[in-house]
């Protein structure tokens, strides 16, 4: 191999690692999950914690959710971080508080539930926070015929 | 200008006449406001550019029209299914979608470029044949493949059975991520400012590759494959680089476009696309053997403006939607074999003129 074809297949290599390096910055960045808020009362070591009258959820400045007592409320989101802005209003007419709150999403899981009483009550990740796994629905559950071919009817003669 | 070259230009032109002249009798005849119709074309460029852009390099190389864009079409869905099972989305999704989707691209048109040099002055009928034989191959590897040998988590994706994947993907996650990234709307029309950077790229890529020796190369191979090669130009390399470059543009372009429409028919996007591409180039004033960008967006304009129009002015004279349906496809094959036909006759034209040009030369020379 001479000095030419060499520094060629450095650049190659150079190119390959390049957009390996951006096809991994792209699996990191780019990992989508959906995030479940639910505002309901939990019991965590044995002590209940209650829920507020309402939490309105914002992310990226617009408003997600507004979740009542008992309520559930979702947003999609990219990358590796959730960034939000609570505001926990705790009895009926009572005065609000604005919390921010930014968290770690686990990259094996798709959906997330955020138990919010339970974040704002400053416990750990395995307290409020669990896997949403999904039940397909009937419709995903139904047989579904594959059409490969759309001409296939035109060479249907029917049987002789 | 003389009565020959009028007629030249009129023979050159007549397909972008005719659209023209369909247009300007069923546009009005549609009932469809200017504003929706400018908006529709303009959506239409953004989703189609990039696609039929990547039918211009094989031109170029003397290869026509290259019916096995779809080769790279199925690349880009590969990499789209795959991104959407992993849960990748927005543009982060569509960029991985395009890093997978190069090497299959690649690989395809190598295959294509050396089948391609085995049949040379049969290459468009031949990339016609590819595309279906590689279409069997791309069905047995989504359709069986895709979850025993490669993985496929979600059920959303994937058939009921447990392998396969379902007739319809939802891009919802990445749809119109692309045009929408840099929001501009113009007198009520929506313009996908990020897409027509891409494709602006791409413009400037191609007219920078002419002038490259390798682009050089290529148009010579295209004029002369005899006179390129004792010119010393490698003609079957040259010829296989082009398909491979085309096929993965095609990959890029089919995944800008999905992105648009937001969901993928797994197993019929890609059969349509190169007949709707190629029949949108051809009536841009394009042939065989002779296309420029100028004729890649004044193509999508006239063919997208013949599409949006044709079923509604279908409706209002005939008061059925179908007729409009069946005159637009009717069009897009007609406009083919209509390109095709010329191709030939000039072809042979030239050949015989050229030959009398010889015998008057040979008797010339013997007197």
């Amino acid at each position: 191999m001479n000095k030419t074809d060499k520094k060629i297949w450095i650049y190659r290599g150079l190119a390959l690692i390049v957009v390996i390096g951006i096809a991994a910055a792209m699996f990191v960045i780019g990992r989508g999950h959906t995030i479940y808020f639910d505002n309901k009362s939990a019991e965590v070591g044995g002590t209940t914690i209650d829920a507020p009258y309402s939490i309105e959820v914002y992310v990226k400045g617009e408003k997600a959710a507004k979740l009542k007592s008992g309520e559930r409320g979702m947003a999609d989101t990219m990358g590796q971080t959730f960034d939000m802005q609570l505001v926990v209003t705790k009895e009926k007419g009572g005065t609000s508080s604005r919390v921010n709150v930014s968290l770690p999403i686990p990259y094996n899981m798709d959906g997330v539930i955020l138990n919010l009483p339970v974040l704002l009550a400053g416990k750990g990740p395995e307290d409020y926070l669990t896997e949403f796994i999904p039940t397909p629905s009937a419709e995903e559950e139904a047989d579904e015929e594959v059409v490969t071919d759309e001409t296939g009817d035109l060479m249907d003669f029917g049987d002789e | 200008m003389n009565k020959n070259n009028i007629s030249d230009l009129m023979r050159r032109f007549s397909v972008p006449l005719m659209f023209v002249l369909i247009c300007a009798v069923c546009a009005p005849v549609s009932g469809l406001s200017p504003s929706y119709l400018a908006n529709e074309i303009v959506t239409r460029m953004g989703r189609n550019a990039f696609l039929i852009l990547s039918l211009l390099i094989p031109i170029m190389a003397g290869m026509g029209l290259n019916f096995s864009m779809t080769l790279g079409a199925m690349a880009g869905e590969i990499g789209l299914i795959l991104v959407c099972d992993w849960q990748i989305v927005g543009i982060p999704g569509m960029i991985l979608a395009m890093i997978i989707s190069v090497p299959i691209s690649a690989l395809l048109g190598l295959f294509c470029g050396k089948v391609l040099n085995m049949a040379k002055g049969r290459e468009m009928i031949t990339s016609y044949i590819i595309s279906f034989f590689i279409n069997g191959i791309y069905q047995l590897v989504v359709l069986y493949m895709m979850g025993p040998i490669i993985p496929i988590k979600h059920t959303s994706i994937k058939l009921p059975r447990g392998y396969g994947i379902r007739n319809t993907v939802s891009l919802l996650s990445m749809r119109q991520k692309l045009d929408n990234l840099i929001p501009l709307t113009i007198a009520g029309i929506k313009i996908p400012v990020a897409t027509f950077i891409v494709v602006f790229f791409l413009c400037l890529v191609i007219v920078w590759f002419r002038k490259t020796k390798l682009g050089q190369d290529m148009r010579a191979v295209g004029q002369d494959m005899e006179v390129a090669r004792d010119a010393g130009i490698d003609v079957e390399r040259t010829r296989i680089i082009s398909m491979v470059l085309s096929t993965v543009f095609a990959g890029i372009g089919m995944i800008i476009y999905l992105q648009n429409m937001g969901n993928i028919a797994t197993y019929s996007s890609h059969s349509q696309i190169g007949m709707f591409c190629i029949a949108a180039l051809l009536v841009g004033g394009a042939s065989v053997d002779k296309a420029s960008i100028g004729n890649v967006f004044l193509g999508i304009i006239l063919f997208h403006t013949m599409f949006i129009v044709a079923p509604k002015a279908g409706t209002v004279i005939t008061g059925d939607s179908m007729i409009g349906e069946y005159f637009r496809v009717f069009v897009s094959y007609a406009v083919i074999t209509v390109a095709l036909i010329m191709y030939e006759t000039n072809k042979r034209r030239d050949k015989s003129k050229a030959g009398k040009q010889l015998a008057l030369e040979q008797e010339a020379a013997n007197e």
